[in-house]
């Protein structure tokens, strides 16, 4: 019964989120089939965070399942990596950079072992990588915005997963922030990961994303970037807030005229 | 303020204790409730009541273990007192133990605003100190022998029992005192709890108002002192109003409720406390609280345990019928093709064990209400009531689709689970096709 070609690395099947009645999320069908950088695109309160939080089982669903590679979540923990929103944890919290990195290697440690010298130089790379090998040392608190997102992004490169799944990694994080760590997923990308982004600003979207679905509680399309973001796709999905109309309608437009 | 239902909700924890206290003048005659009983009996109901209502503001400001600090304080005061005054009598000791109290608040709001230590940090280590310090300083007066020292230990734990008339006097005028004004601030003391950064930039003064708040509840704390003593007056103060949130959502309500709560609870102490010799009543007051707040948060309607897991479960439940019958639909070639039970539920999806008993239960359910009805050579067909129910459900979330693709005002307003009907759609033709009544899943809501 099972056709022959590979499970896609990531599919949604109905997913059903609901505060009481109220859906976050209805039916969500939505597959992935490639590596490739994937945009969540919605408005506000559209359930985009919800669709993350719910494929990773941090969310109670109403049914519906969610399949990496058409295992359960249970069997691939270890191959999805999270980056949350920032604003989830304390940034006062005693711990240095390096220290928040090398969490990210905890998860291949198990129980009670220690990070050795190979977790240290994995992180020191993660490190690298995000822009960030000068502030190993530095507090958590003592980073600009940007900075703290690139610290969230290293501790999952440290977890060397296939699939990694980031909530609004840009928000509030300054162009040059931006950019290398639009480079940094784009790396993952290119490496055979697939890459998750849920995402706010529609320029960017157009952008760097190969892939977007629209989502305003209910998913309204999925697929290439180009063929996704029509007018009348964008209409659907924030129906109502035509101040943001206007502004779609010049990103899409700008898009056109950019080769 | 007081609403027809506020009434109703204040009846159940009030008539719990009445009714006890009508078991107990039945089976005892007129004095067995001595007048030692009724001294007891005003002095804690008093006392329950103004905890209640002013440990609910303790709450909603979300520091409920400042009246904790206070009260372990209150031990210092009191030794402290003693020494200063070498007298026992209650008001000279609930002075000094209010005294020690508004010392160790002060003292708190110091660690909290001018080190970076944490709020419930901050109120350890004030209740640890100052409450070692009280026992340090009780220990060497009882060492010593002074004479009269032998009830100061009783702070600790509480004297109910040994309440006099004119205590009772002093506990009541307290409480009421404590009353009036909580009802003259409570405008404000509302205002500053909800949100305290827009207070301050409306002009008011919060330091203030936050002051007198806590104040407030360390003059409860002493005043709860005879009653309960120094280790469980919080729970007076803090029980009360987390059992009240339960059954409502209205501030008002809440504060009457947890005052009603609070003096229910100090009523069915008592109560219990005369029931046989040797029973302490301190402890018993808070036991019945806790009881009320055990029963409130499993039985509560909206918030309690019991109500929110059986509404989940008949939402999963519903949910998982109408993804049965989705999929029956789709393999049934949108009609009267037979199709493998199995598969239906396979391709309805459920990652945990228990969506796949979800997904079973609503099947058995279509089974028995013969929505579906058995085919040739083992497998299923819809039947005919199973296929208008499958045929509205898919209609219906065409037309919603429509609805929410139109993004008509308040379309995700009146959207749920239950896909009631689409009232108002686009011009599309959404609303032909058959009643409403062919959809009985959707129709029964709670």
């Amino acid at each position: 019964m099972t056709p022959s070609p590979p499970p896609p690395m990531l599919e949604f099947h109905d997913v059903t989120v609901a505060y009481g009645r109220r859906p976050v999320l209805w039916n969500v069908d939505l597959e992935i089939a490639e590596p490739c950088l994937f945009g969540v695109i919605g408005p506000n309160g559209a359930g985009k965070s919800t669709l993350l939080k719910a494929a990773l089982g941090l969310v109670p669903v109403v049914g519906g399942s969610v399949r990496f590679s058409g295992q359960p979540l249970p069997r691939v923990r270890g191959r999805v990596g999270y980056v949350p929103q920032r604003e989830t944890v304390d940034w006062d919290f005693p711990v240095s950079v390096m220290d928040v990195v090398l969490m990210g290697t905890y998860g291949r440690l198990g129980w009670l072992a220690r990070p050795g010298r190979r977790e240290r130089a994995l992180a020191a790379d993660c490190l690298d990588r995000v822009g960030l090998a000068d502030f190993a040392e530095r507090q958590i608190g003592r980073l600009s915005g940007g900075q703290q997102q690139r610290v969230f992004l290293a501790r999952a490169l440290a977890q060397e997963a296939d699939i990694y799944m980031l909530d609004e990694p840009l928000a509030g994080v300054d162009v040059r922030s931006q950019e290398r760590i639009f480079g940094v997923l784009a790396g993952l990308r290119d490496s055979g990961r697939l890459v998750m982004v849920v995402h706010h600003d529609l320029r960017t979207a157009v952008e760097w994303f190969d892939r977007v679905a629209l989502i305003d509680m209910r998913l309204v399309a999925a697929g290439p970037t180009a063929e996704v973001l029509t007018a009348d796709n964008l209409r659907r999905t924030y129906a109502g807030r035509i101040e943001l109309l206007d502004e779609l309608g010049r990103a899409v437009a700008e898009r056109g005229r950019t080769p | 303020m007081i609403g027809p239902a506020t009434l109703a909700a204040m009846v159940v924890p009030v008539g719990v204790p009445v009714g006890v206290l009508v078991v107990l003048a039945a089976y005892t005659p007129v004095a067995g409730l001595s007048y030692n009983t009724l001294v007891v009996l005003a002095g804690v109901a008093a006392v329950g009541f103004a905890a209640g209502l002013t440990g609910t503001l303790a709450v909603l400001r979300k520091r409920p273990l400042a009246g904790d600090a206070a009260a372990h304080a209150t031990l210092l005061g009191v030794g402290g007192m003693f020494l200063a005054t070498g007298r026992r009598d209650l008001p000279t000791l609930l002075a000094g133990a209010l005294v020690a109290a508004v010392a160790a608040l002060l003292v708190l709001v110091f660690l909290r605003r001018f080190t970076r230590t944490r709020d419930d940090a901050a109120t350890a280590i004030v209740i640890g100190v100052s409450f070692g310090a009280g026992l340090a300083v009780v220990a060497g007066i009882t060492a010593r022998g002074l004479p009269g020292s032998g009830g100061l230990a009783q702070f600790l734990l509480g004297h109910t029992a040994a309440l006099t008339a004119r205590d009772a006097v002093v506990l009541t005028a307290a409480s009421l005192a404590a009353v009036a004004l909580l009802a003259a601030g409570f405008k404000e003391a509302v205002m500053v709890a909800f949100d305290a950064d827009f207070a301050r930039a409306a002009g008011w003064p919060v330091g203030l108002i936050d002051a007198a708040v806590v104040t407030l509840v360390a003059v409860m704390v002493v005043v709860g002192l005879p009653a309960a003593g120094a280790v469980l007056v919080t729970a007076l103060v803090v029980i009360p109003p987390v059992a009240a949130r339960q059954w409502t959502d209205r501030v008002g309500t809440m504060f009457l409720l947890a005052g009603t709560i609070g003096l229910a609870a100090a009523v069915a102490g008592v109560a219990a406390s005369t029931l046989r010799p040797g029973l302490a009543t301190g402890p018993l007051v808070v036991l019945s609280a806790a009881a009320i707040c055990a029963v409130s948060v499993v039985f509560a309607p909206r918030r309690g345990w019991l109500g929110r897991r059986w509404r989940e479960a008949t939402l999963a439940g519903r949910w998982a019928r109408g993804r049965l019958l989705e999929e029956c639909l789709a393999l049934a070639d949108g009609g009267g093709g037979a199709f493998d039970s199995r598969l239906v539920r396979d391709r309805a999806g459920g990652d945990t064990a228990a969506a796949r008993r979800r997904l079973r239960r609503a099947w058995d359910g279509l089974v028995w209400q013969a929505a579906v009805q058995p085919a040739a050579g083992g497998l299923w067909m819809l039947s005919s009531a199973g296929l208008a129910e499958a045929r509205e459900r898919h209609r219906r979330i065409a037309a919603w689709r429509a609805v929410l693709d139109a993004g008509l005002e308040g379309a995700r307003d009146r959207f749920s689970l239950d896909l009631p009907p689409p009232d108002d759609p686009p011009a599309t033709g959404a609303q032909s096709g058959s009643a409403p009544a062919a959809f009985p899943a959707g129709g029964g809501g709670p």
